[in-house]
């Protein structure tokens, strides 16, 4: 127990030091950086400010608007799908499979098939393959078996339509776990990085993810502007996660309960 | 036969797995028999994509270092997921701890590369810097491939926490409180009451991790990009780059097919092994 305690408190140094770090750097000042000493390490806003001459605006608000679609998509279509399951359709297997095998593992036939329709270097290349999100299904799925089923029956017997049942009593009811499995179905998508590059890469339709790859490799020196440039592209999230983490890590573990 | 109302509902999901993932899958039997650089048509070359497969040196040297890669990444993962959900169990620490072992994972991926790279990197990252100890990273072949692990595992341990800590949480007080009152100390309790309803917990972690395991590129293309001289190549990134950087898609598509089957036989293999263990 002492040394699975000893471990804990290890790994947790493990995990908040890079971060911690990250969040130093972006506010030092460029000279500190040039004489790489302790003693003149500072306060600076210098880096934000370069960073307003990069496309980092442009890329945020792509992935923003990519991701933001898809996770609206998911959460429509993985609701509806979760109730389906919940209501005996045999599909839970399928769902699994397919967990096993992420779009970027398919990143090959995908890349024929968007080409074909015409879909490479557009918005939808982006959005369209992840609308149906096994983990999203899974999550809500695992939320609705929590919900007594009654409920659902009387709405029946009463006459409800399905997209009654499902948009007026059970999304209400759901509303945390939408929030959750919202939440990580939106990180998930934010962080893809080899498939935005191949899919859509050039110019316009640049992700964040893309644009700090890009940045890493031109300016590797450039810590101060690094740090800036991934602090800012992880605030959407870290907010989110912030606010609303209590509620993302209890549905989680609630699912595997 | 008719089919109840409410499983229509799963159309739309249906629709779209179908086109993205079903449909993938089955063309890309078809792609693997194509010389083709994505750009111009393809040509027909039969199974020329994998006579080449199983004479590429490059890929079995991949498949091993995905091997390597998993066993480095795999044991330590179950390991310090137990250990950590055990030890915190109960605290009032319990809700911090999990909210920060959780947060690489929502970090954006980017992000997470530039600080481990401003903080790891040798040649001046912050450790360096500090102790004037140059990590060996980027020369020593076997420490490239160490590094991608600490990565990963600094990104996805805390999903392990959660999971058994959940599980913990799911094993009723009087099973333990009965194995008490038979004389049964803590460490016994623990050791052959808790561990045994964990099984299945870790089983489910244990395919999922060689899931991932198997499948892992991104860390690689974030830090290493395969090198020291290909140490750090596993089978996934070595799908992207023969794809997309070198323009292969036909040889690709033949990639994408043996890394899908890997898959599917090692987690079913797994699933079989370890479920009839219990």
């Amino acid at each position: 127990m002492i040394l699975y305690r000893i471990v804990t408190a290890l790994f947790c140094l493990f995990v908040a030091l890079p971060i911690l770090w990250l969040l130093y750097a972006a506010f030092l000042p460029a000279t500190a950086i040039l004489q790489a000493s302790l003693a003149t390490w500072g306060f600076s806003l210098e880096n934000f400010a370069a960073l307003a001459e990069t496309p980092i605006w442009r890329a945020m608000g792509v992935s923003l608007l990519a991701s933001g679609l898809t996770v609206l998509g998911q959460l429509v279509i993985g609701l509806m799908a979760a109730y389906a399951i919940r209501s005996g359709a045999p599909l839970l297997g399928l769902v699994l499979v397919v967990l096993a095998l992420p779009a970027e593992l398919l990143m090959v036939p995908l890349y024929r098939q968007l080409q074909l329709v015409g879909l490479l270097d557009t918005l939808w290349a982006l959005v369209l393959p992840f609308l149906a999100s096994p983990m999203v299904i899974f999550l809500l799925l695992q939320s609705l078996r929590r919900l007594p089923w009654e409920l659902v029956e009387a709405a029946r017997l009463d006459g409800a339509r399905e997209a009654v049942i499902i948009w007026r009593i059970l999304a209400p009811l759901l509303r945390p776990e939408l929030i959750a499995a919202g939440i990580l179905g939106f990180a998930a998508h934010w962080n893809l990085v080899l498939y935005p590059r191949v899919m859509a890469g050039v110019g316009e339709l640049q992700t964040v993810q893309v644009f700090l790859i890009d940045l890493l490799r031109n300016h590797p020196l450039d810590w101060g502007l690094l740090g800036a440039a991934a602090l800012v592209a992880t605030l959407p999230l870290l907010l989110l996660y912030l606010i609303f983490e209590k509620r993302i890590i209890e549905v989680f573990e609630a699912s595997f309960k | 036969m008719r089919l109840p109302r409410a499983w229509w509902q799963a159309a739309p999901a249906l629709l779209i797995l179908l086109l993205f993932s079903l449909l993938p899958l089955l063309a890309v039997v078809r792609y693997a028999t194509w010389d083709w650089s994505g750009l111009s048509p393809p040509t027909p070359v039969g199974l020329a994509n994998f006579r080449r497969l199983l004479a590429d040196a490059e890929f079995w040297q991949a498949l091993l270092t995905t091997l390597y890669f998993a066993l480095l990444t795999l044991p330590a993962f179950l390991w310090l997921s137990r250990a950590i959900a055990i030890a915190i169990a109960g605290l009032r620490l319990e809700r911090f701890v999990k909210a920060l072992l959780f947060l690489p994972g929502l970090i954006t991926v980017g992000g997470s590369a530039i600080a481990w790279f401003l903080l790891y990197n040798p040649d001046y990252g912050l450790i360096t810097e500090l102790t004037g100890l140059a990590l060996p990273w980027n020369t020593q072949p076997w420490a490239g491939l160490v590094y991608v692990a600490l990565f990963t595992l600094w990104q996805s341990t805390g999903y392990g926490v959660l999971v058994v800590s959940a599980a913990l949480k799911g094993i009723p007080e009087e099973v333990k409180e009965a194995a008490r009152v038979d004389g049964a100390n803590e460490a016994q309790v623990r050791r052959y009451i808790v561990s045994l309803l964990l099984r299945p917990t870790m089983l489910f972690l244990v395919v999922l991790g060689t899931v991932f395991a198997i499948q892992s590129y991104t860390a690689v293309f974030l830090l290493t990009r395969g090198a020291p001289f290909g140490t750090t190549r596993v089978v996934g990134y070595y799908l992207y780059e023969v794809a997309f950087e070198r323009f292969q898609l036909g040889y690709g598509a033949a990639l994408t097919l043996v890394i899908m089957l890997v898959t599917l036989v090692v987690a079913i293999l797994q699933a079989r092994l370890l479920g009839e263990r219990r």
